[in-house]
């Protein structure tokens, strides 16, 4: 089966020297689930920002669905923007505009013209996003402000509009980072089934090791801009996530037993 | 005993402000020589004051349907250069803001063109409207337009430069064109700022307005200057009042409107 995005030898230089990305190359397949861990700084979100080419890359070469991404420009980038959707941390919504406007938004990158300037949605459009908000269990917000939600329905509205796309590929940048944990456990709930549905790929950029444990069909641990694991949760031992984190895994546990709290002192 | 005085003043100093003050008092010697100003007359015309304020106090509603017409003619003037400026202001506005094409040299330019507009005050563009379009209220409104247009251009690009980053960002990753980003989600965010700014505008066009009619662009300054030239103080007075109405009730009705908007 063909992949739907190739990473091949990808790196990048920030202009202030900074290496975010050294060498990476991976595959993505369709139906995959796919988080991403790794300690702040490793190079998680700007791995994620190469493949829309929000950040553009210094070297390599990054190919979605058979087009290499760093080629495009203008009206050819926006196409293939258009297939791959994004949820952000801080939903990023237009909270004066309605749920359903802010929802219908993921269909503007295929309107042409004047249509997409003054947003005249097509019925089947709005009849579709109407649908999409029901099985977020939002229907009754449809004409709310998205100023009036709370976070969990927020980021819901968030995902809603990125699946409006169709998109092949969904990224994830820290989806449930801004939520409490029952939020939390609902996004990743609806992420799971709403990509699982739909054959959609899903790459999650995560800091909860325990929530990429539980959802994922597969682990990249990233550790100062390179790739030093890549495989089944199963796979991911104890002596695995030391070499990502530089931390041993009570380390990483905010809960973790008594006599390990010293250690995690030490290490904030 | 220590007789020597005990200073309460900072060590470090602000040098600037004493040397701003003595600065301005340099400049106010120089403007008195300059424009030799008569004290004693002035001081001899005092009273007079309050007599003219006397005088305008006997309203005379006798020429009240001059005054009402003229007085139209003006809240049209204001309406309509407010109307067009608006829609120019957000055209220019667009352009001028950083973050809709980001395209530096471009919203630098158009940055720059407007401030040199609004550097030449409005009754110098209505004199020049004036002279173009001939006397009458078109060249009130053209002269204002440019004036207010300028102004908007700087405001609302400032506004739309204040809608955060990552939402522009997460139309772009949808695919979504540069100007459907700016119908879709830059304009209804800052329409809210938008309105405040119109009715602030309104309200500095109508006053305005209100001196364009002496220069003769139309409107109730005509008739204000031409009674007070012609000793009329009374009919001076209604006017001056109308005026001032008109503008406090414009006032009231935009902090109404703007408290609903957000």
């Amino acid at each position: 089966m063909e992949p739907i995005l190739r990473f091949e030898h990808v790196a990048k230089e920030y202009p202030n020297g900074v290496h975010a990305l050294r060498d990476v190359s991976f595959e993505v397949k369709e139906g995959e689930f796919i988080s991403v861990i790794g300690p702040s700084g490793s190079g998680k979100s700007t791995l994620l920002r190469a493949i829309n080419r929000l950040i553009p890359i210094s070297g390599g070469r990054v190919i979605l669905d058979g087009r290499s991404v760093s080629d495009q420009k203008g009206r050819n980038l926006r196409a293939v923007r258009r297939e791959v959707g994004m949820i952000f941390q801080n939903y990023n919504l237009v909270y004066s505009l309605s749920v359903l406007q802010n929802v219908l938004h993921g269909r503007l990158g295929y309107m042409k013209g004047l249509r997409g300037i003054f947003g005249r949605y097509s019925e089947n459009d709005k009849k579709e996003a109407l649908a999409l908000l029901s099985e977020m269990g939002l229907e009754d917000f449809c004409c709310n402000r998205a100023s009036d939600l709370s976070g969990g329905q927020k980021q819901r509205v968030g995902i809603a509009r990125a699946i409006m796309q169709k998109p092949k590929l969904l990224l994830c940048d820290e989806p449930i980072a801004s939520l409490d944990p029952s939020s939390s456990k609902t996004i990743m709930d609806l992420l799971w089934s709403m990509t699982k549905r739909r054959g959609i790929a899903c790459i999650v950029n995560l800091h909860q090791l325990d929530v990429a444990l539980k959802y994922s069909t597969r682990i990249i641990g990233l550790s100062k801009g390179e790739i030093v694991f890549d495989g089944a949760p199963e796979r991911l031992d104890d002596t695995m996530i030391e070499e990502i984190y530089g931390t041993s895994r009570e380390n990483l546990m905010i809960g973790g037993t008594e006599d390990d709290k010293a250690d995690t002192v030490n290490c904030a | 005993m220590n007789r020597e005085k005990i200073s309460v003043k900072c060590r470090q100093r602000n040098r600037f402000i004493p040397g701003f003050l003595i600065g301005v008092a340099v400049l106010t010697v120089i403007s008195l020589l300059y424009l030799k100003i008569d004290w004693l007359k002035m001081a001899s015309r005092v009273p007079d004051i309050g007599g003219v304020f006397w005088e305008l106090a006997h309203l005379d509603f006798s020429n009240m349907d001059l005054i009402f017409s003229s007085l139209v003619e003006t809240v049209s003037i204001a309406v309509l250069s407010l109307l067009y400026s608006l829609l120019l202001g957000i055209l220019f506005g667009m352009l001028a803001a950083k973050n809709v094409f980001k395209h530096p040299i471009l919203s630098a330019a158009v940055q720059s063109f407007f401030t040199f507009l609004r550097a030449v005050p409005t009754p110098v563009w209505v004199l020049l409207m004036l002279v173009c379009l001939g006397m009458g209220p078109e060249a009130g409104v053209a002269g204002l337009c440019v004036h207010t247009t300028a102004f908007f251009t700087k405001s609302f690009a400032q506004s739309f430069e204040d809608i955060p980053e990552e939402t522009i960002e997460a139309l772009e990753v949808t695919g979504t064109g540069r100007l459907s980003i700016f119908f879709n989600a830059v304009l209804p965010a800052s329409l809210g700022q938008i309105v405040a700014w119109a009715g602030m505008r309104l309200e500095t066009n109508f006053s305005e307005c209100a001196i364009l009619g002496m220069v003769g662009a139309g409107g109730i300054g005509y008739v204000i200057s031409n009674s007070l030239q012609g000793y009329d103080y009374g009919t001076a007075g209604v006017a001056i009042l109308l005026v001032f109405l008109v503008a406090y009730m414009i006032e009231r009705v935009f902090v109404r409107i703007k408290r609903k908007f957000n």
